[in-house]
């Protein structure tokens, strides 16, 4: 006999993990807009204290961000294996490569989300070392001025432009993944399959316009 | 009737004399197509002429040529059984086409479905899934009597679209990843709806993902284009019903699969 | 029960040219109709448990019949190969099948019951069946039901959740199940698993595209097979105790038909050349309502349901050569000549007397269509009376392949159907044990010839081919290997090399010839021949006329074919051109089966023996037999053999629909 078969690693297991992971993800990109939408709150406090709040959680920060660390290593790992796996099963392409139309659901972006993934990965990174890893400064009252660094951040036009062409990928990624993770756990049905997939355009649209707005609107909008 | 106009159409046919040889495109012309001729005709009318002037003849496969067999099967112009909703290659016809058209043809592409020549591939992978109890359990002469249990006209509908699947493989070949998760979910679907199924089910469902794996075809990827090019248009609904199955098999089932390990 | 004579007789029985015919022993249980099986079955002798692996069967062909009997065997524990020219054995022409599958449990209360299905089958096959064969396929028929639900066939249900059934072809009780219009696809899906189920078992092994080129006998029984691997080209004999047939019909010899394009008669005709007897091949179905012939290039028939029957009417215009459009042409010039000539059944007719009747009308040129060889069924009064909605429910599917096939869309203008080749009541000869003239070698399914007589009813082909495969020739295999005689034989014998000699010899002449002409191309022409004068209405002249021309065409395909490519490796104009060599020889033996029946029965339709309305004549006291008939030798004449039939429990009477 060959190696052990693996339920959980099977075809169907590898993305019932990267959906749960996905899915995950998906929370924490909502959450984390939802905290950053108080960017546009004109009392800069309220940002720092939201952040304040989220830092004085002390180990349970350390725990969450663990957990989403290690959702995201699955979501990766899961995301990277799916695909050489695909790319296995066909290693003679066709010539001629079409769109069957409706109702196939295969658009670019569910053909591209291992690049929309990947440019996600190295936003995060690069995102991490600009936002917790770099040096942050200190309000008068001693608490860190998350506020004050994301404004002078964005009145940089480079980092706007690399921001917003970086998250625009959070569309390409969410407007496949957000169905598919539904349909990849079983979740789905013949009543509201089609509300589902368009939950996932509509999810994906508003957490793009959520996140391109705040680098925006600082750009043109604060004045510091 | 009006006196038939006949097309010139242009084909780049997938060449490959077999599994060792690499393939390539090649390019024929045949100027006298009528409208009402099948697809498969004018390849048969293709091959008529190599022959005659002693070539080798174009291989595809076809049996019934009216859609049921699932032995045909061409990539037409990118899409896997030609651009029509809901029919198989044999049911295309050239009306679909103008004068002057180009058409490629190419195989299903899937490396569980080895090249035989030109467009011929072996499929057998499919019987494969369907040997790792894509069947009930029943001995001939086993049977209680067909009326023992009523099955509601909802289920009995919904496993008979799933049952309908002919088996024909479009769904690998049209799927980006080359994936056999219709297939296979249209058989676990079909004896989902079903009592009968029942008590085989969570074994069912996980000797049957395990068989498709080891043939090599990909993960689904939830692309839909497989339900765009089914003939029998089959619900990639059924590929959901197959995990959530899956899913309980390895969970809610454990006491069965603990039996059935033993 | 003994066994047939042993194979070595028969060239001893060549030399009696003048003696008597060979009897025919069916083997027919004696006792009571009811009783025949029961007895039978107790009185066959049974194989040990443990010995049944001992025993290889091999089984050729995974359509209905063949797929449901390697399933049953291997359950019982015989060790089973299966073989099939198709990629999956699930692709064998039954899946084709659309209409239903008759049995007698009379869920419609309509006064169904085993002996009125009994009796509807002796009468629809115009008394030419063997009465104990139908009696039993009608008592088996509901455990097929049965175990089909139990494999989970989908067949249709109402609300209630109770099968819902349909009538069929005629018949005046619902007694037709049926799986949408899928039902051959479905039952063969249910068989298919089965078969499938036993190979996880490892009971059964599969051996998919391997072509069956010729039988081995060895001291006269069958014991093994020649095929072709046609992934490779390479030959492959294969040894067992005993071999099934289960290769389907020939409707093919006629090359447009509603078979499949792979469905052949080289396994059948193979063995016949071996010594096993073709019974009544002259009997071939054509049925009524197919989508005709659009030119040339056409490569087979396809079937359209006979329900579009129960509410489109049948014309042609009253005078020949009308070039109008149908919808030109006024009611008063219109030729409804179904409801004219049989005013108690109009459209409803059985399919021989409908096809025959628009095959006569368009004869005296008042077809319709380019070609002239169709007659309309017109919806245009079903459709005024019911409402599109009520026409586009009942037969929307039908209308949309009909549209997609002729480009005409039959809500508009009437649909054109003519008569195709269908069905092939005739095949190779077995007794009530389904086994042929040669020991050990039996035929399932439309390849024999035992049930349907002169005239298969509708629905009835699946019903015989699952009851052949689950539930019959279970238990009269056994008979036969329990037997004994049946020495240890492995390939490496004589037998098996000389085959394999001669079926190399085959291929390597026909890959010689190096003519002019491909095979495809000369069996259109021997396809003309036949439906010409071996089709629905047959004369001795013309009858004649094919003999003669089908040696002219044996000739010219002998000594003027081309076959591309090589023998080894994918050939299918290879595969094709043995096939077509032996319809050719199949089809001069329907022509001299045809001939020498001179009677008009079911789907044999003699011009000289109808009555003065042009009616089938049926000739009781002369041709109440079977026909069988015996190789002699290439080029010699065969030799007709009689297997008299006695009607005991159904009294023949003429059919009539007027
Ligand atoms: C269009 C159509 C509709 C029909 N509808 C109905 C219906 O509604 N009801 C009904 O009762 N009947 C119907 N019939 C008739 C019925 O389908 C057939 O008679 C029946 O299915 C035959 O089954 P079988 O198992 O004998 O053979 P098949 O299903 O024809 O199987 C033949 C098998 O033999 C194999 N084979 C053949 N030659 C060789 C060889 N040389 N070597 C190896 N393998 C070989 C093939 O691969 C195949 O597996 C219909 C027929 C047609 C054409
Ligand atoms: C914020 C970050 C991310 C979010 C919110 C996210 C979300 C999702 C979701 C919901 C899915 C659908 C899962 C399914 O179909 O079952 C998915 C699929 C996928 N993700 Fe991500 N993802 C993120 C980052 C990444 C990264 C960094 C990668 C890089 C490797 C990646 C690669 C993939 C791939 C390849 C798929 C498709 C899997 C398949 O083909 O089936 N994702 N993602
Ligand atoms: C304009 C948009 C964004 C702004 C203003 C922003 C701002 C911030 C800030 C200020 C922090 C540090 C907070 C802290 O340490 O508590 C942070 C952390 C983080 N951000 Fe963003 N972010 C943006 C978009 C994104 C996007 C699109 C992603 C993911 C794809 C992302 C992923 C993360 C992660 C993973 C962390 C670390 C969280 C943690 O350690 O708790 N951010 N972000
Ligand atoms: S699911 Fe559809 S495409 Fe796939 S094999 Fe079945 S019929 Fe063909
Ligand atoms: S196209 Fe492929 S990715 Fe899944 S939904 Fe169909 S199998
Ligand atoms: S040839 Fe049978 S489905 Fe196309």
């Amino acid at each position: 006999m060959a190696k052990p078969y693996i339920y959980a690693w099977s075809t169907l297991g590898k993305k019932i993990f990267a959906a749960l992971s996905g899915l995950v993800l998906v929370s924490f990109l909502i959450s984390h807009l939802l905290g950053n939408l108080l960017l546009f709150h004109p009392d800069p406090q309220k940002y720092n204290e939201y952040s304040h709040t989220l830092i004085s959680l002390g180990w349970i920060l350390i725990a969450v961000e663990l957990v989403l660390l290690s959702f995201f290593g699955l979501h990766i790992l899961t995301g990277v294996w799916v695909t050489l796996n695909n790319r296995a099963a066909r290693s003679v392409k066709y010539e001629v490569e079409n769109y069957a139309g409706s109702p196939s659901r295969k658009t670019i972006s569910s053909r591209t989300m291992i690049w929309s993934g990947l440019v996600l990965l190295v936003f995060v990174i690069v995102h991490l070392v600009n936002f917790k890893y770099g040096s942050i400064p200190q309000t008068e009252d001693g608490m860190h001025d998350f506020h004050g660094m994301v404004m002078r951040f964005f009145k940089n036009p480079l980092n706007v432009v690399g921001y917003v062409a970086a998250m625009s990928f959070i569309f390409w990624h969410m407007r496949h993944g957000f169905w598919s993770a539904f349909q990849s756990l079983g979740v789905n049905s013949p009543l509201y399959s089609k509300w589902l997939y368009r939950a996932g355009l509509v999810l994906a649209i508003a957490l793009v316009a959520g996140y391109l707005a705040i680098p925006i609107y600082i750009f043109i909008f604060v004045s510091i | 009737m009006m006196a038939e106009q006949t097309m010139t159409i242009h084909l780049r046919i997938w060449r490959q004399p077999d599994p060792l040889v690499r393939g390539r495109l090649v390019d024929y012309t045949i100027d006298d197509v009528s409208p009402d001729m099948s697809f498969l005709e004018m390849l048969d009318v293709l091959n008529e002429r190599l022959i005659a002037k002693g070539e080798l003849p174009v291989e595809f496969d076809s049996d019934c040529r009216e859609g049921i067999c699932g032995s045909c099967g061409i990539v037409i112009d990118g899409i896997a059984h030609g651009p029509m909703k809901g029919v198989a290659t044999c049911q295309v016809h050239m009306r679909s086409y103008n004068d002057g058209d180009t058409i490629v043809l190419e195989p299903w592409r899937a490396d569980a479905f080895p090249m035989i020549r030109d467009l011929v591939v072996d499929r057998a992978a499919l019987d494969r899934i369907i040997i790792a109890s894509g069947f009930v359990s029943v001995d001939s002469g086993q049977a209680p009597d067909a009326h023992a249990v009523p099955i509601a006209k909802k289920h009995q509908d919904k496993a008979m679209d799933a049952a309908a699947c002919i088996g024909c493989g479009a769904c690998v070949a049209a799927c980006p990843n080359a994936s056999a998760a219709l297939f296979t979910a249209a058989k676990i679907t079909q004896l989902y709806y079903l009592p009968q199924g029942h008590p085989e089910r969570g074994r069912r469902v996980r000797r049957m993902v395990e068989a498709m794996d080891i043939e090599g075809f990909g993960n689904c990827s939830n692309h839909g284009e497989c339900e765009a090019v089914c003939p029998k248009m089959i619900s990639i609904q059924s590929i959901a019903i197959m995990r959530r199955e899956y899913v309980r098999s390895l969970t809610i089932d454990r006491e069965e699969r603990m039996a059935s390990a033993t | 029960m003994p066994l047939e004579p042993p194979r070595e007789d028969l060239p001893a029985m060549t030399e009696k040219a003048n003696a008597a015919m060979m009897t025919l022993d069916a083997k027919i249980p004696a006792g009571p109709i009811q009783e025949k099986w029961d007895r039978h079955r107790f009185g066959v002798k049974l194989v040990n448990p443990a010995n049944k692996r001992r025993f290889k069967i091999l089984v050729v062909g995974t359509g209905l019949a063949g797929a449901s009997a390697a399933a049953s065997l291997a359950e019982l524990g015989y060790q089973v190969e299966a073989f099939f020219i198709h990629d999956s054995p699930r692709r064998a022409h039954s899946i084709a099948a659309q209409g239903g599958i008759n049995a007698a449990k009379n869920y419609a209360n309509d006064g169904d019951s085993i002996w009125r299905l009994f009796h509807d089958t002796v009468k629809g096959g115009d008394y030419r069946a063997r009465e104990a064969n139908v009696y039993r396929l009608a008592q088996v028929s509901n455990a097929i039901i049965d175990l089909c639900v139990a494999q989970g066939v989908p067949f249709a249900r109402d609300y209630g959740g109770y099968l819902s059934n349909r009538s069929f072809g005629g018949a005046q009780v619902s007694r037709t199940f049926y799986a949408r219009g899928q039902t051959g696809q479905q039952l063969l899906l249910g068989a298919y698993q089965a078969l499938l189920r036993m190979v996880d078992a490892g009971r059964v092994k599969l051996f998919p595209r391997r072509e069956m080129l010729d039988l081995v006998t060895v001291n006269g029984r069958a014991r093994g097979i020649v095929c072709r691997n046609l992934f490779n080209g390479q030959l492959e004999s294969y040894d067992g105790h005993a071999v099934l047939l289960c290769t389907g019909g020939y409707g093919n010899v006629f090359y447009l038909s509603t078979n499949a394009m792979n469905s052949n008669a080289t396994a059948a005709w193979r063995c016949h050349r071996r010594g096993a007897l073709f019974a009544n091949p002259c009997f071939t179905q054509i049925h009524p309502t197919c989508i005709p012939v659009s030119g040339e290039h056409q490569s087979k028939l396809t079937l359209m349901s006979e329900s579009l029957r129960n509410d489109g009417r049948v014309w042609v215009p009253k005078k020949g050569g009308d070039t109008r459009t149908a919808n030109q042409i006024p009611e008063e010039e219109r030729d409804y000549f179904l409801e004219r000539r049989y005013p108690s059944f109009g459209n409803l007719v059985p399919r021989d007397v409908a096809s025959r009747a628009a095959k006569m009308v368009c004869d005296e040129g008042r077809g319709v269509g380019a070609s002239r060889q169709s007659v309309y069924l017109d919806f245009s009064e079903s459709i005024g009376r019911l409402g599109v909605e009520v026409i586009n429910e009942r037969y929307g599917n039908l209308f949309d392949m009909y549209e997609r096939i002729t480009g005409e869309n039959p809500y508009q203008t009437p649909m054109r159907i003519y008569p195709a080749v269908h069905y092939t009541m005739g095949g190779l000869w077995v007794d009530y044990n389904l086994m042929t003239t040669i020991p050990g070698l039996y035929a399932l399914g439309e390849a024999n010839f035992s049930d349907h007589g002169a005239n298969r009813l509708g629905a009835s082909a699946l019903m015989q081919g699952l009851a052949d495969g689950y539930f019959i020739i279970p238990f009269t295999i056994g008979d036969y290997l329990a037997s004994g005689g049946l020495e240890a034989v492995t390939t490496s014998r004589d037998e098996f090399k000389a085959v394999e000699g001669e079926v190399r010899g085959r291929i390597d002449r026909l890959l010689s010839i190096k003519g002019s002409r491909d095979a495809r191309q000369i069996h259109r022409e021997v396809g003309h021949v036949m439906w010409d004068n071996v089709g629905m209405a047959r004369n001795e002249k013309g009858l004649r006329r094919a003999i003669s021309e089908l040696a002219r065409l044996r000739e010219v395909f002998w000594n003027d074919l081309r076959v591309p490519g090589k023998a080894d490796g994918l050939n299918k104009y290879l595969e094709f051109a043995g096939r077509v060599a032996d319809y050719i020889e199949l089809g001069e033996l329907m022509a001299r089966d045809a001939l020498a029946r001179e009677e008009s029965c079911g789907g044999h339709f003699r011009e000289e023996f109808a009555t003065e309305e042009g009616e089938a004549m049926r000739r009781d006291d002369q041709f109440a037999h079977v026909a069988a008939w015996e190789w002699t030798g290439e080029g010699a004449e065969p030799r007709r053999h009689q297997e008299d039939l006695t009607f005991e429990d159904v009294k023949p009477s003429q059919r009539s629909y007027k």
